[in-house]
């Protein structure tokens, strides 16, 4: 049984392409050559479907860049890469022609400013097409295990949580990566969301 | 000259639905007479194109299969008398040039009443 439906996963993930192709823009900007960034798809899953289904697909550590963000609904996003394909794209950031110590140094300044571009993208793009405001916090970078995660996650279990999983394909100076965007939310925030989503598309169906 | 816009058809290609929607309703708005074809892809495009041929077009950029751009310089080599904009939400300075060569408008997504009228101008073409 899915929670969206399927229009409403069709406007989620275009809204996140939105704020993709924003991320890219600025990231090419970096990077000074052309980046792709698409959300092929968006899933809702509650945080116990998340264990079974997502991490176990991944070997190695994560990289992680999350932020809160608070407006009509409130959420913890997460950015996902594993930790080698992490250090692959600040190598692309940050020009190869740097050796690998030196990319360990910015690593956490790159990924941050990653996730900040990333977040940031697509929190506006959602904001700008839901018609509502969004702030967020500093992004902070956390290196992690995958039972880590799953800790994490199951922690807030008890509270009716609620993820949001994008998957998103990146790929910078013909370096291809993949990694997943997550927010976390109660189901409180999650029918905030939905609600605004609906709305979204009422006024689509009223023009 | 002055029923210049009437009756035409356009083909909307998009792999999203709402995508498709909000294009559909915005150019409906203006053009109620208009007749709207829809594609998902950029093949299915083409076989629409091949079946009856559209005077405008609305052409996705990133959609499963084909690039839209593909798609997009493929129908015009067979059609060039079919005006594309090309909506994208990758606003890259490499994807507007794409457009720019093939003799497409590109407008940025989100679409909106604003980016629809600038497909709309393209449309109508040099006066």
């Amino acid at each position: 049984m899915s929670i969206l439906s399927e229009i409403e996963r069709d406007a989620l993930t275009e809204i996140f392409n939105v704020g993709a192709g924003r991320a890219a823009q600025s990231l090419s900007e970096i990077v000074g050559d052309e980046v792709r960034l698409t959300v092929p798809s968006v899933e809702v899953l509650r945080t116990d479907a998340i264990n079974e289904q997502l991490l176990p697909r991944i070997q190695g550590r994560f990289a992680t860049v999350s932020q809160n963000f608070y407006g009509p609904f409130d959420a913890e996003a997460v950015l996902l890469f594993t930790e080698d394909r992490a250090l692959s794209i600040v190598r692309d950031m940050m020009g190869s022609q740097m050796s690998l110590d030196q990319l360990a140094e910015f690593e956490r300044e790159a990924m941050c400013e990653l996730g900040n571009i990333i977040l940031n993208a697509c929190l506006s793009a959602m904001a700008d097409m839901l018609e509502i405001t969004l702030n967020s916090s500093l992004p902070q970078y956390v290196v992690s295990s995958p039972e880590e995660i799953s800790s994490r996650l199951s922690e807030v279990q008890s509270d009716e949580r609620y993820v949001l999983v994008l998957h998103i394909d990146l790929v910078i100076e013909k370096h291809q990566t993949d990694g997943h965007l997550i927010f976390l939310l109660s189901s409180t925030s999650l029918h905030a969301l939905v609600e605004h989503v609906q709305a979204y598309l009422r006024k689509i169906e009223l023009t | 000259m002055v029923n210049d816009a009437t009756g035409k058809t356009l083909l909307i290609v998009d792999d999203s639905k709402v995508s498709r929607m909000v294009i559909k309703a915005h150019v409906l708005a203006v053009h109620p007479d208009w007749q709207v074809v829809e594609a998902a892809s950029g093949e299915e495009a083409i076989r629409v194109v091949q079946q009856n041929v559209p005077h405008y077009c609305t052409m996705d950029i990133n959609m499963p299969g084909m690039l839209g751009t593909d798609a997009a310089e493929q129908i015009l080599q067979q059609q060039p008398s079919v005006r594309v904009a090309i909506f994208s939400a990758n606003i890259q300075e490499a994807a507007q040039t794409r457009a720019q060569q093939l003799g497409a408008v590109f407008v940025a997504k989100p679409v909106t009443e604003k980016s629809i009228a600038q497909a709309l101008l393209h449309f109508r073409g040099p006066v």
